[in-house]
């Protein structure tokens, strides 16, 4: 036995032992200091923002080598599928269309006619969006925050602010964007508020993430409000954000109690974050919506101007249809 | 000093950091060990003219670019665990392999401590029982690196 320590202590190189250099009670000291310094910096201020860019894009083929085991195991598996199983999917897949392209040939004479009443009561026209599908790369790793990253970004000319959709309803919203993925915050996570309008009256009222569960809380509300359990909630659009009507939750408790004046109104969101891997990144045009801003603001001035003298009027083409 | 010695220390951080980058969800996600930290506290045992606690500092950077929070909270929190290790370092030869995990279990729940009160400050909710799994799937995986026959310089419990 003593051997054998003797021979440990021989492998041992003796300057290994004693570390040389500052104590590193020095060293925690420094090292504390630089940290939180970073902390308050990225915190407070913007300017790490541009260096994580840069320093994620390094990651990336890290990222792809990560990745690499999931995804061959995805395509193997997927290669793998039993043949029935592909031609049924088919098939509900074609029965989908079919129904979907029903819908969607309403849609356009919707469109059609909705501009047109537009047109007569001139008022702006709705905003424009553009929407790119993305797909979730992997789910955020920080415990504390809900986030999923999306294999778009600022190639792909995603900016952040951009609402993030499934199938089923609105996931989350874009915070940050790097150059081949981004960030997307989920509508769960707290530090997210999204406005939304009861599907079934209208009521206008703003979700906040719960954080800890995959819920959504409806605060300060009064006990006497109309909502209901069972009442789908949807985007009102006057964020300018969200384009307005997507399904956002659905209502499960509705609590009133005597000790509080507000009432507790719990929703579950409508889209599925861990079911689904294809996301839409719908961005709404931001000319087009500060256009709107100018003319909701300055809604005199405008009219007087294509009364009194109608070329104006054709320095701003998107309004040229409005006084017809 | 040691070329061989600083090659695997920066390929066996590299491979755990490429471990903290694979695409964990779910229950993996909740369990996942904090690798680096890991591998971190074995280098600090094994060589500490090599990985020190600015080392540490470091790799909290790196594993605060992977989470995507506030930058320098995981650095904090590797640094004050990276300091206890550094304090204790020289009294380990005399740890057996069970005090050995105790003191790892300690400094994982450390690092996890720490992080905890800073993203409380940032304004995160408190986190629940759930949050302290890592510490223990760590520890299990050091065990299990033991038994692989990894040279931790703990004296096996029967010397």
């Amino acid at each position: 036995m003593i051997k054998g320590f003797n021979h440990k202590l021989e492998q041992q190189p003796a300057p290994a032992f004693f570390v040389r250099g500052p104590s590193s009670f020095a060293r925690l000291a420094f090292f504390s200091a630089l940290s939180i310094a970073l902390i308050a910096t990225d915190s407070r201020l913007q300017y790490l923002a541009a260096l994580r860019q840069d320093l994620v894009a390094l990651l990336q083929p890290l990222q792809t080598v990560a990745n690499a085991p999931a995804q061959l195991y995805r395509n193997t598996d997927e290669y793998f599928t039993a043949h029935h199983n592909l031609l049924n999917q088919n098939r509900q897949f074609k029965q989908q269309l079919l129904k979907q392209d029903a819908a969607l040939q309403r849609l356009s004479t919707l469109m059609l006619e909705n501009e047109h009443l537009r047109n007569l009561l001139q008022a702006n026209k709705a905003l424009e969006e553009s929407s790119i599908v993305g797909e979730i790369v992997h789910i955020g790793r920080d415990p504390f925050t809900k986030k999923v990253i999306v294999n778009r970004g600022d190639n792909d000319h995603v900016v952040a602010g951009a609402a993030v959709v499934d199938a089923v309803g609105v996931i989350g919203q874009v915070t940050r964007t790097y150059s081949g993925s981004s960030e997307v915050t989920l509508i769960t996570d707290t530090s997210l508020a999204i406005p939304i309008q009861v599907e079934r009256n209208g009521l206008r009222a703003i979700a906040f993430g719960h954080g800890r569960d995959q819920t959504l809380d409806l605060p300060f509300l009064p006990a006497n409000v109309d909502i209901r359990r069972g009442d789908v909630l949807v985007t009102s659009g006057i964020d300018g954000v969200y384009p307005a009507g997507l399904k956002v939750a659905s209502v499960t408790e509705v609590k009133i109690s005597a000790d509080s004046p507000f009432a507790r109104i719990v929703g579950v969101p409508t889209g599925g974050v861990e079911n689904h891997s294809q996301v839409l990144l719908v961005s709404l045009a931001h000319s087009e919506m500060w256009e709107g801003d100018e003319v909701i603001t300055t809604p005199k001035p405008s009219t007087k101007r294509t009364r009194g003298k109608p070329a104006p009027a054709t320095n701003n083409p998107s309004k040229i249809h409005a006084p017809q | 000093m040691h070329p061989s010695k600083l090659q695997s220390l920066c390929l066996s951080l590299l491979i755990a950091y490429i471990a903290i980058l694979l695409p964990w969800s779910g229950i993996g996600l909740t369990l996942r060990p904090d690798f680096l930290l890991l591998v971190i506290i074995f280098w600090m045992i094994r060589a500490p003219n090599l990985c020190n606690i600015g080392t540490a500092w470091g790799v909290g950077l790196l594993m605060d670019l992977a989470s995507g929070g506030v930058f320098g909270q995981y650095a904090l929190a590797y640094t004050i665990a990276a300091f206890f290790a550094a304090t204790y370092q020289r009294r380990l030869v005399l740890f057996n392999h069970y005090q050995q995990l105790l003191y790892v279990f300690l400094l994982l729940l450390t690092s996890q401590i720490s992080l905890l009160v800073l993203k409380m400050f940032t304004g995160s909710q408190p986190a629940g029982w759930q949050y302290f799994l890592p510490s223990i799937s760590g520890v299990l995986l050091w065990r299990i690196a033991l038994m692989l026959g990894l040279k931790t310089g703990a004296r096996s419990s029967g010397a």
